[in-house]
C-alpha cells in the first residue's frame, strides 16, 4: 500500500501547536497573571450556558445517581446511623471535657463558626476530571469575598479549601486528597499533627508527629490546630480516630481518622472568609 | 468557506464540552465518565486530516483545560498530538473503511490519548494524574466514549465535508453532456 506524502504545513502546524502548548504549561506553572485572568474569563463567558444547561440535565444525573447508587445509599445511611449511635454513646460515656463539648458544638451547629463570617454556597459540579475527583465547584467567587485557601466547610466539619477562585466561581479542593496536608490538635490533649488525605471513601491518616507515649484515644476528636501557619482557622472539626497505630521503630502513632464532614451528595457548602495572618499580610500563599 | 467550518467547528466544540461538564460528569461508569472532548478531537483527526485535526484537537484540549485543576496546556497538547496522529492513520487506510474498524481505531486513540496526558503530567511532576485507578479509567473510559464516537464522528463529518461537495459542483451545459 502506498503512503501519501504528508506535507511540511501539517508537520509545520503540528509543531506551532506543541510550542504553543508547552508555553501555556510553563506560563500557567508560574502563575503568569494574563493567562489567569483568561481561564477567569473565558469560564464567566461560558458559565450562563452551563447554568442553563444544568437546568435541563440535573434531574438526568440525579435519577441515574439514584439508580446507581441505591445500595451504597442504603449501607451509607446504616453506616451512618452507627457511627451516630457510636458518638452518641462516646459523649455520655466521657462528658466533662469542655473542650470536646466545644468541638461537638462546631460539628452540630454551623452558625457558630468562633466568630468568622461566612458565605454559603451551592455546589454546582462535582469534579469535570477522570483524574482528579478531588474537586467540587461552587457557585459564589471573589465577587463574594472568597479568596484562594479560605476553608470550607459541611455538615459535620471541614471538607475542603479554596482553590482558583473565579468572579462568580470557585474550586473546592477536598481534604480526601493525598496531596492535601492539614494541622490538627487532638482535642483533650496537646498533640498536634499533620493529616493528609488518602482518597474517596478512604479513612484520613496523620503518619506521623504523636509520640508513642501521648494520651490518644481512639474516638478522640481532630480539630484544625490553627498555627500561625496554617491556612485553616483554629477549632473546626476534622475527623474522629478510627484507630490508633503504633510504629515502635519510630516511636510514634500513627491516626487512622474518619472524616467528620459530609463529601457525598453535597448541595450547599459554607465558606469561611478567614484569611490567615501571613496572607493578609502577603507573606504566605 | 472557511468562515462557515470555523462557526460549525465552535458550536460542536461548545456544546460537546458543556455535554460533558454538566451532564456526562454525573453519569459516571464505576466512576469513570466519558472523554468526550478527546473523542471529538480524535474525529476531528479522522475527518479533518493531519493538519485541521491538530487544530481542532488543541482547541478541544484548551477549551477542556479551562475547567481542569491541571495547567493549561497539558490537555491541549495530547488532544493535538493524538488528533494529528489519527490524521495521518485515516490518511493511510482507505476512506471508505469499514466503520467497525473505523470505532475500533477511534476507541484505541482514545486510550492512547489518556496515556499521552497522564504521560505528559507525570512529566511535569503533576500530582493526582496517574494513580491506582489509572487502568480502570483507561479501560472504561475508552469503553464509555466508544459509545459516542459514531455521533462524534457525525459532527466532524458535518464540520468538515459537508459543503464543500456542494463547493466543488460546477454548472455545466447540455452541449458538455455529448
Amino acid at each position: 500500500m502506498a503512503l501519501p506524502r504528508r506535507n511540511s504545513g501539517s508537520r509545520f502546524t503540528l509543531a506551532i501547536l506543541l510550542l504553543s502548548s508547552i508555553t501555556l504549561i510553563s506560563l500557567d506553572a508560574r502563575g503568569y497573571e494574563p493567562l489567569t485572568n483568561l481561564r477567569k474569563a473565558a469560564t464567566a463567558v461560558v458559565q450562563p450556558f452551563r447554568n442553563l444547561a444544568s437546568t435541563i440535565f440535573d434531574p438526568i444525573g440525579d435519577a441515574w445517581e439514584s439508580l446507581s447508587k441505591g445500595d451504597n445509599l442504603e449501607k451509607e445511611n446504616a453506616l451512618l446511623r452507627a457511627q451516630l449511635g457510636d458518638l452518641l454513646e462516646y459523649r455520655t460515656t466521657t462528658e466533662g471535657a469542655v473542650e470536646e463539648l466545644a468541638a461537638l458544638r462546631t460539628q452540630l451547629g454551623l452558625e457558630n463558626l468562633g466568630g468568622q463570617e461566612t458565605v454559603v454556597a451551592e455546589v454546582t459540579a462535582q469534579s469535570v476530571s477522570n483524574f482528579d475527583p478531588y474537586i467540587l465547584e461552587i457557585g459564589k467567587g471573589t465577587q463574594n469575598g472568597i479568596r484562594e485557601g479560605m476553608a470550607v466547610i459541611s455538615v459535620g466539619g471541614l471538607i475542603g479549601r479554596i482553590e482558583d477562585p473565579g468572579l462568580r466561581s470557585a474550586r473546592v479542593r477536598l481534604i480526601t486528597d493525598p496531596n492535601v496536608s492539614i494541622g490538627v490538635l487532638v482535642v483533650g490533649t496537646n498533640q498536634v499533627g499533620i493529616l493528609t488525605g488518602n482518597g474517596i471513601g478512604q479513612p484520613l491518616r496523620v503518619p506521623d508527629g504523636i509520640p508513642v507515649s501521648a494520651d490518644v484515644e481512639t474516638g478522640s476528636i481532630l480539630v484544625t490546630s490553627g498555627s500561625e501557619r496554617s491556612p485553616y482557622p483554629g477549632g473546626f472539626a476534622v475527623g474522629t480516630i478510627l484507630e490508633v497505630l503504633v510504629d515502635e521503630i519510630n516511636l510514634e502513632k500513627e491516626l487512622v481518622v474518619a472524616p467528620t464532614g459530609q463529601f457525598e451528595n453535597l448541595e450547599f457548602v459554607t465558606v469561611v472568609l478567614y484569611e490567615p495572618l501571613n496572607t493578609q499580610n502577603g507573606l504566605g500563599n | 468557506m472557511l468562515i462557515f467550518r470555523f462557526i460549525k467547528a465552535l458550536f460542536v466544540i461548545t456544546l460537546v464540552l458543556i455535554l460533558q461538564l454538566e451532564l456526562f460528569s454525573s453519569i459516571r461508569f464505576f466512576g469513570v465518565m466519558p472523554e468526550l472532548m478527546l473523542g471529538l478531537a480524535v474525529a476531528s483527526g479522522w475527518h479533518g486530516g493531519p493538519s485541521n485535526g491538530a487544530l481542532t484537537g488543541f482547541v478541544c484540549g484548551f477549551s477542556v483545560d479551562l475547567y481542569l485543576a491541571t495547567p493549561l496546556g497539558l490537555s491541549a497538547l495530547s488532544y493535538a498530538l493524538i488528533a494529528y496522529l489519527i490524521g495521518i492513520v485515516a490518511e493511510i487506510v482507505a476512506e471508505d473503511v469499514e466503520r467497525i474498524v473505523r470505532l475500533i481505531i477511534s476507541i484505541a486513540s482514545v486510550a492512547l490519548g489518556l496515556v499521552l496526558f497522564v504521560l505528559f503530567g507525570e512529566l511535569i511532576a503533576e500530582p493526582n494524574l496517574y494513580n491506582k485507578n489509572f487502568g480502570k479509567i483507561l479501560v472504561v473510559g475508552a469503553l464509555y466514549t466508544g459509545l459516542f464516537v459514531p455521533l462524534l464522528h457525525y459532527m466532524m463529518s458535518w464540520v468538515f465535508h459537508e459543503g464543500s461537495h456542494a463547493g466543488n459542483q460546477r454548472p455545466i451545459n447540455r452541449s458538455q453532456l455529448t
